[in-house]
């Protein structure tokens, strides 16, 4: 237990303040298992212990990944089979039962990745809980392995090379080492780069992958390691319930870990250790309710999703700024971190050729060829609906197209995913800003860097760098949530070219600015282009675009019905008619302010 | 012969789950957002027809009316306890806030009436009617009419009547909708209380002839999940037809091997359906609210 204080301190301490109330709490309840706790105070403690791991574990698929698994008490159950079936029926020790228990609900996990994680939350979900149902039928049918619904009876208690951690306070400490010891590799894992993936890929798959993270792959190893904490979890409670029966598998389990998660404070590492402290104390308290607790868990869910859903270590940190007003994070030195080498080619640095998409026989965009040089800024017009922001999609893969070549750099990336191209070369924005929820303008900036610096701090220092650039270094340690259009704009610029893009891809970056801001972009803009980077811009905004762009491509249902310079464009019969219908003389707008 | 009497058994099994499917996919609709407790309102229905027969000696039909009048009670609390407070929260919320009232509901009856399966009277009697050489329990027949009739009533309200085209204009756009001097959130409350009317009278209907248990939710809420996946995400007639060919895949394959081969053989289907279309057998009506 008393590992848990030096973790707890480093943990918060980089989650923004140490809350001394829960290294408190930690203490505390140290002290009551040393000195006061009887034999079934023990028990209820172990209990909670194994409780935790499972429910680490689950924070990362649920609270840092963001999915919905309903197949954790599932995880559990099978850890838990695996150490009956090899431990009882086939007469193996600790030392091999543990990692078989591990490893069987990981390979599961691996297994059933392949059709479930695409999935989108609520059919992953679902899909999950179905997984769940298959495996608790298995359980009671397959009578020969499992026992059926008599389950598997006389799992031994745990031996490890010879020592036996006895009851109480031994197999307390024991089961509450492998806590310490899962809760500092979670935090290991959480920590760094994907301390600032994470919040992106819950809040805005897109954005994420647009920044080179492969979100699919966070959400296997994210799977991978909840089963594998979930199987230790299990092995652990057989050895302490020394019957395996399929109540391990059923939804209460599920049920029981989902709200320690929710309740403890979605997330966080320390939350999980909190609620499954507080959830396997809360049925002692209401003893002679049998099941009744799990009345209450329902309750008490609902309660804190609706009410407080930042959970009990959130409520404590809320507590904790408004009584001690947090000092500011120091900024780091802001560090150029000088151009990227990339390997020479030739032609132009992104060049698509003949790309296509339909919607349900709707041809989104047909056949659409362009390039853009080093250096050079290039418009995309066209009236709403004319195929523009698909454009953008296809040629970062977040739509598949129907057919087309995209290279990037001279190198042919069609139909990679949209991670890959972003990691070629290619950055884009979006038409509403995407950056994370929590995290100040810094953090947003650094997750760009994320998959080019490995180390949290040069990231953070090359990111200022970048929000310098673009005049935003002020608003470093500004929240995203209050930051107003403007600023969100060029934080946003700031975070794409932090990636030092070969091509970078806006799409409407004016909308919402005011003609200062306007101004202020276009030339952030036109010095980013100056150093080499290509820019593809679309616009409805011409006084702002037609001043910016050296070549212009007008797009009408999805084909390029015009392309030429800023002024031919405007005088173009086809462009006009394509805006205002063919018999209307004048231009839509009217050029140049 | 055989063949007829599986075909009256999966129609009638269907045309239960057809109402499940129906109240799901009814506020998936209106809200963009999966009831998780769908199965655990069916299950709660046929706990309250149990408890009613048991001070109300009368047949199921009678009680129908009245288990569907309290379950729609029972659906505006949970619009109102566990959907509205989060409508403008990510959908993660819903998902959880509608698990928590599953929990609720299963572990409340468990309190009031044990684990054990319990069975709800049927909606006529118990005798069978011999049609042809086939012999039909009356049952199986009474639920085929009576699911019938709530399907094409369900209909007829959404489609025929002024209630109705509110309910669909909300369901479609809530912000034009309410633009339009709908009243919304009332709208999306009484979306709730259909789902849960039809939940309640598949509870009644189910729970005659194949018992119902206080943890039989999360089966019910798979199959009504596997129905609108499916028939196609957010597509009403979709479920209906979903819903139908699931039963009539479990009642073959349960006169074929085992009930639980059955179960499992379905979920591992649909798995095998979601690797290979994402989007549905029949692709997607409903948008990526959800």
């Amino acid at each position: 237990m008393r590992d848990r204080v030096p973790w707890a301190s480093s943990w918060t301490g980089i989650a923004g303040g140490a809350t001394p109330a829960l290294v408190l709490a930690g203490a505390l309840v140290a002290a009551h298992a040393v000195l006061f706790a009887d034999p079934y105070g023990l028990r209820v403690l172990t209990v909670a212990g194994v409780y935790a791991l499972a429910v680490i574990g689950y924070q990362m698929i649920f609270g840092k990944a963001g999915a919905l698994s309903l197949a954790q008490g599932t995880f559990h159950g099978l850890g838990a089979y695996a150490t009956g079936i090899v431990g009882s029926q086939l007469g193996y020790g600790f030392a091999v039962t543990f990692p078989v228990s591990i490893l069987v609900p990981t390979v599961l996990a691996l297994v059933i990745a392949a059709p479930v994680l695409r999935l989108e939350s609520h059919y992953f979900a679902l899909a999950t809980l179905g997984i769940g149902q298959v495996a608790l039928l298995g359980a009671v049918e397959w009578q020969g392995v499992t026992g059926g619904s008599n389950g598997i009876a006389g799992v031994a208690a745990i031996e490890l090379f010879g020592w036996r951690p006895g009851r109480g306070l031994p197999l307390a400490l024991f089961v509450w080492a492998l806590v310490a010891a899962g809760a500092v590799i979670a935090w290991r894992y959480g920590r760094g780069w994907r301390r600032l993936a994470f919040p992106l890929m819950r809040d805005n798959p897109a954005a994420a992958r647009a920044l080179g993270i492969d979100i699919d792959r966070l959400r296997l190893e994210t799977f991978a390691l909840s089963a594998a904490y979930a199987g230790a979890a299990g092995a652990l409670a057989a050895h302490i319930q020394r019957v395996v029966s399929p109540e391990v598998l059923e939804f209460p389990v599920m049920v029981t870990i989902l709200t320690m998660a929710v309740i403890g404070g979605r997330g966080r590492v320390g939350g999980a250790i909190a609620g499954a402290l507080l959830l396997t104390q809360l049925p002692e308290w209401f003893r002679g309710w049998e099941r009744g607790y799990l009345l209450l868990y329902g309750v008490v869910l609902l309660a804190v999703v609706v009410a407080a859903p930042w959970g009990l270590v959130g409520a404590l940190e809320r507590a904790r700024r408004r009584w001690l007003p947090e000092r500011p994070r120091p900024l780091p030195v802001p560090v150029d971190p000088g151009p990227r080498p990339t390997p020479p080619f030739r032609g132009p640095m992104l060049y698509v050729a003949g790309l296509s998409k339909s919607f349900g026989g709707v041809r989104a965009v047909d056949g659409v060829s362009l390039w853009i040089d080093r250096g050079e800024i290039l418009g995309v017009i066209g009236p709403n609906g004319s195929g523009k922001t698909t454009l953008i999609n296809l040629m970062t893969s977040l739509e598949k197209p129907d057919g087309g070549k995209l290279y990037v750099r001279g190198v042919e990336m069609t139909g990679m995913p949209t991670h890959r191209i972003a990691r070629g070369g290619v950055a884009r924005g979006f038409q509403m800003a995407s950056l994370p929820p929590d995290g100040d303008a810094l953090d947003a900036v650094a997750a760009g860097r994320a998959m080019i610096d490995k180390d949290p701090s040069s990231a953070a220092a090359h990111a200022l760098h970048f929000l310098t650039l673009t005049g935003a270094a002020d608003l470093a340690r500004t929240p995203c949530s209050v930051l107003p259009p403007g600023s969100r704009r060029r934080v946003e610029l700031a975070r794409a070219l932090a990636r030092q893009p070969g091509a970078l891809l806006l799409d409407e970056p004016a909308a919402g600015l005011t003609e200062a801001e306007q101004a202020d972009l276009a030339g952030q803009i036109r010095s980013a282009a100056a150093s080499g980077v290509a820019v593809l811009i679309v616009e409805h905004n011409m006084p702002f675009l037609l001043p910016l762009a050296d070549r212009i491509i007008c797009l009408d249902e999805g084909r390029i019905i015009a392309e030429g310079t800023p002024d031919a464009i405007r005088r173009d019969p086809a462009v006009m008619a394509a805006y205002l219908g063919p018999s209307h003389p004048e231009p839509a707008h009217p050029g140049p302010a | 012969m055989i063949v007829a009497q599986l075909l009256v058994n999966g129609l009638a099994l269907g045309a239960a789950y057809a109402l499940v499917a129906l109240g799901f996919v009814l506020v998936l609709n209106a809200t963009g957002a999966v009831n998780f407790a769908q199965g655990d309102l069916v299950m709660a229905g046929g706990f309250l027809a149990v408890a009613l027969a048991g001070s109300l000696p009368v047949p199921g039909i009678v009680l129908l009316p009245l288990v569907m009048g309290l379950m729609a009670l029972l659906g505006l609390a949970v619009s109102l306890l566990a959907y509205l407070p989060l409508r403008n929260r990510p959908p993660v919320s819903v998902f959880i806030s509608t698990i928590a009232v599953g929990i609720i509901l299963q572990n409340g009856v468990i309190l009031l009436f044990g684990p054990e399966p319990k069975a709800a009277p049927a909606l006529f009697g118990a005798t069978t009617v011999s049609l042809g050489g086939l012999v039909i329990p009356e049952q199986s027949i009474a639920v085929i009419a009576v699911a019938g009739l709530l399907i094409l009533g369900q209909h007829w309200l959404f489609a025929r009547t002024q209630l109705g085209r509110r309910l669909r204009a909300t369901a479609q756009d809530p912000e034009m909708a309410r633009a339009c001097g709908i009243p919304v959130t009332a709208m999306i409350a009484l979306t709730f209380a259909v789902g849960a009317a039809l939940a309640g009278a598949a509870g009644l209907l189910l729970s005659n002839q194949f018992f119902v248990t206080p943890s039989s939710g999360a089966g019910l809420i798979l199959k009504a999940y596997i129905a609108v996946t499916i028939g196609g995400w957010g597509s009403v007639a979709g479920a209906v037809t979903g819903a139908l060919l699931i039963a009539a895949f479990e009642v073959v394959a349960s006169a074929t091997v085992s009930y639980s081969a059955a179960t499992a053989a379905l979920y591992l289907a649909v798995l095998v359906i979601l690797t290979f279309r994402p989007q549905g057998l029949f692709g997607e009506a409903a948008g990526a609210r959800a």
